[in-house]
């Protein structure tokens, strides 16, 4: 396990340097003038200004020259500066991570609790109107858009009920915490500032909730499925021959089984979320990578893009290998070829 | 254990909530002012910051010699106390103030010199304000003498643009800013503005995170007036729907992009909008230089689309008929721009101008960026002038485009209509004219011409330049007045509609108004 560990990470170096050189030659072709982050609109025709902006940042020289300084810079570490926030991407993304790393694993812990209880309950209690409910409230989830349902519930819950407060991480008269991970919530605790950690719990709940609901409907309907098709098999029936109630059979013998294809989907939720947080962040303010990356494509910021790629391709490359290595965990009968 | 480690979870969130309940949402007694924007932040330099988040940072923290009175028309005194102009407006001479930068120093004439020979040399998007400065001269430590190459009666409403403040020359330099023929190769102090100020305005940079927020401290060695607030954040709240819960939570104390829309759908008692004029405009644009246009894009056929449109109705399709029509490129209540009538939608003479023009069954595609702007959708926008040219049998195409490639077509004349924005940098008429102006070389005779500048380039307008730059502000105006007409004759810069613009704020906050130089100026709000 451990050789097929080592053998993974290794890869990853390599896998990264095609990604970012497909990258990087994907957004240089794609079409659209790279100076729309550099020079305003209104500039676009003076070409002195052209001419200067286009020496600074390096865009009057060949393709392969940028390409070779673009790796030599990524393999010391240097992503380049964003055309946009005129930083260096590297610091951009360091501070936008965390927000939306926080949102997604709030997300996740969020969507999972509620899909595997839904899933459950549906299972042990199928065919009744529990069950037709439960899976209606996942399936409604899963087919709201999160830019309708985000901004109703937002409307609903924090205009209208007052029951949570408004757009953003944190009340703006309010100053961040120090930053420790990054995640408002920890660094409160480490603070050891509650009430920071009340408003930043407050603050992250909506957002999380409507992202997390948007992906209970597949959770729960594959724990459902998994759990019926469980009940119904051999080991079920020995337990139940043994004299196991119902209720020890499903949660004892079946979740346990049920539980690895689980694995599987949330390697590929996790993914989802992050793509699905770009939407979560525009409503609810929410500033993280998801926006900045929308906003690195409209504009063809190359550094922006290709910084972000490589992050995101890091991370789901990590996240590929933890399921694996969770799904070999979970599961005796499958073997790490090593 | 487990009860006790599920004592603890529940104690933890109970204390949670009382924490949710010891902040309350609104804080009517905060020293801290909260605006919601969707920021659109270039740069934070006031050498190379061109945007409209910029015009009212910079206001704040950077001081410009001269400003704009609240009437939006007169020029008042700012770190300048009194200003003199030779008779063929090419010397300028300012007396300054005893004013001091935020760090106690005084603001000097040398400090003068170096930030405006660094807005000009930098080559960088404001640059363009100091076109024709030649020389910029300390006489003494409180005169400053500017000289131009050819007279520019507008060189005064110019250096009231935000983008003319006045940096601490030696701090700045100390950072890495430089200001010679050079600064484009040797200044390296963008990414310091980022995060520090030296300016000597009412407010400091406190803190910045690019599209998050922008964070003001109050300049407690400010030499004028203190401003009311301590704090200023301006949070970043993408739509106006956004923004408009922002601020009937109590969130936020102003949101500055609600359009009338919005605004109308606001309920709370505590929230007061208002709707002004603005001096912003959305057009539409020809371009006889697009590929195979030469021949399809004539004045006649160009006036005769112009007679097709439904100035009224676009008006109500766009803005619910809460804004203004414009008859020039020159916003009303610009100098020049009183005497100018909107145009009128004529289709019968449309239709005749079209068939004497040999144009039938016409086909054109409009390229436009797919956008929102001052609560102007454009894909609203191009429907309804796309309804309007099908009732003159004209076939119009849309085509939604990102900004990037948007700008790229554009640059390849690849179709003969687009849709653009546009709002004033400083209060004078002059930016229209070399922005709009067919005159060779300017912006969008470049644009509409492309390869084939004859086809749009009415040598008229650049004598009429040249002599409203070279008159009195009050000669000027009926000259200006000239251009415009002149303009519109071009028929290649249409106007649609100047979106009024919508104050809306808390109803606990005063001092919120519209500047045609400096967009909102911060220091003016205070809470009641």
């Amino acid at each position: 396990m451990l050789a097929y560990v080592l053998r993974r990470l290794i890869s990853i170096p390599l896998l990264l340097l095609g990604v970012a050189s497909i990258s990087f030659l994907l957004t240089q072709m794609t079409k659209g003038d790279p100076l729309a982050a550099l020079v305003p609109e209104r500039m676009m025709n003076n070409p002195e200004i052209v001419a200067t902006v286009k020496a600074e940042w390096g865009l009057d020289q060949p393709l392969p020259i940028r390409y070779v300084r673009y790796l030599g810079n990524l393999v010391q570490g240097d992503l380049g500066t964003s055309f946009a926030t005129r930083r260096p991407v590297a610091q951009d993304i360091a501070e936008r991570l965390p927000a939306t790393l926080e949102l997604v694993i709030v997300a996740m812990v969020i969507g999972t609790i509620m899909g595997l209880s839904l899933g459950l309950l549906s299972a042990r209690f199928r065919g009744s109107v529990f069950d037709s409910v439960a899976r209606m409230f996942a399936l409604i989830g899963s087919s709201l858009p999160i830019f309708w349902s985000g901004l109703i519930l937002l409307y609903l819950l924090s205009v209208r009920l007052s029951l949570v407060p408004g757009t953003g991480r944190l009340p703006p008269r309010i100053s961040p915490p120090e930053h420790f991970t990054g995640f408002y919530t920890i660094d409160a605790l480490v603070a050891g500032d509650l009430v920071l950690f009340g408003q930043a719990l407050a603050h992250i709940a909506l957002p999380a909730f409507v992202l997390g609901w948007s992906v209970t409907g597949i959770i729960t309907r594959l724990v459902r499925s998994s759990l019926i098709e469980g009940m119904s098999l051999d080991y079920a029936r020995t337990a139940r021959a043994k004299g196991a109630s119902e209720r020890v059979v499903l949660v004892k013998h079946a979740l346990p089984n049920a539980m690895i294809p689980l694995l599987t989907i949330l390697g590929f939720t996790f993914a989802y979320l992050i793509t699905g947080a770009v939407l979560t962040e525009a409503i609810f303010s929410w500033p993280g990578i998801g926006s900045y990356a929308v906003r690195a494509a409209a504009s063809l910021d190359y550094p922006a893009i290709g910084g972000v790629t490589i992050v995101g391709s890091i991370a789901f490359l990590l996240a590929n290998l933890l399921t694996d290595i969770a799904y070999a965990w979970a599961n005796p009968r499958i073997k790490v070829n090593t | 254990m487990i009860q006790f480690k599920l004592r603890q979870g529940v104690a933890t969130l109970l204390l949670a909530g009382t924490a949710f309940a010891g902040v309350p949402a609104m804080a009517q007694d905060s020293d801290t002012l909260v605006i919601a924007r969707s920021m659109d932040v270039n740069s934070l330099d006031p050498a190379r910051a061109f945007c409209d988040t910029c015009q009212f940072y910079l206001t704040a923290v950077y001081e410009t010699l001269i400003t704009l009175d609240p009437d939006n028309e007169t020029l008042v005194p700012n770190l300048a106390e009194s200003w003199e102009t030779n008779d063929d407006f090419t010397e300028f001479t300012f007396i300054l103030k005893e004013a001091t930068f935020q760090d106690g120093s005084p603001v000097e004439a040398s400090d003068v010199v170096w930030s405006i020979n660094r807005l000009k040399n930098l080559k960088a998007s404001p640059s363009f304000l100091m076109d024709g400065m030649i020389n910029a001269e300390a006489v003494d430590a409180k005169t400053v003498k500017f000289t131009l190459d050819a007279p520019s009666s507008q060189f005064l409403n110019k250096m009231s643009a935000s983008y003319a403040g006045v940096i601490n020359a030696d701090a700045a330099m100390e950072a890495g800013a430089t200001a010679g023929e050079d600064a484009p190769e040797t200044d390296k102090a963008e990414q310091w503005f980022l995060s520090n100020s030296l300016g000597s305005g009412p407010y400091a940079l406190a803190a910045y995170t690019p599209e998050a927020e922008l964070r003001l401290s109050r300049n407690d060695a400010y030499w004028g007036d203190a401003p009311a607030f301590s704090e200023i954040v301006v949070t970043q709240i993408q739509d106006a729907v956004s923004q408009a819960q922002a601020l009937e939570t109590g969130q936020v104390d102003i949101a500055m992009q609600i359009d009338p829309d919005t605004a109308r759908s606001i309920r709370s008692d505590d929230v007061t909008t208002e709707v002004v004029p603005s001096y912003n405009f959305v057009y539409i644009g020809f371009i006889p230089g697009a590929k195979g246009m030469a021949e399809v894009m004539t004045p006649e056929v160009r006036q005769a689309l112009a007679l097709a449109i439904d100035y009224d109705g676009i008006l109500d399709f766009t803005v619910g008929g809460s804004g203004a029509k414009q008859a020039a490129p020159i916003p009303n209540g610009f100098p020049g721009s009183a005497g100018l009538t909107p145009r009128v939608q004529d289709v019968e003479k449309a239709k005749e101008m079209l068939a004497a023009a040999g144009a039938t069954d016409l086909k054109l595609v409009a390229g436009y960026p797919n956008d929102n702007i001052y609560g102007v959708d454009f894909n609203i926008m191009m429907q309804k002038l796309q309804q309007d040219f099908a009732a003159v049998d004209v076939d119009l195409e849309l085509k939604p485009l990102t900004w990037a490639v948007w700008r790229d077509e554009l640059g390849a004349g690849e179709w003969p209509i687009t849709a653009l924005y546009y709002a004033p940098d400083y209060y004078g008429t002059a930016q229209y004219v070399q922005y709009f102006g067919m005159i060779e070389g300017f912006p969008w005779a470049g644009r509409a011409g492309l390869e084939t500048p004859e086809l749009v380039v009415n040598p008229v307008q650049a004598d009429l330049y040249a002599k409203a730059l070279a008159s009195s502000p009050e000669e000027a105006e009926a000259i200006y007045q000239q251009l415009g007409e002149e303009m519109m004759k071009d028929t290649i810069i249409l106007p649609l509609v100047s979106p009024n613009l919508v104050l809306a704020y808390r109803s606990d906050i005063q001092g919120v108004r519209y500047s045609a130089c400096c967009n909102l100026p911060l220091a003016e709000i205070s809470r009641k």
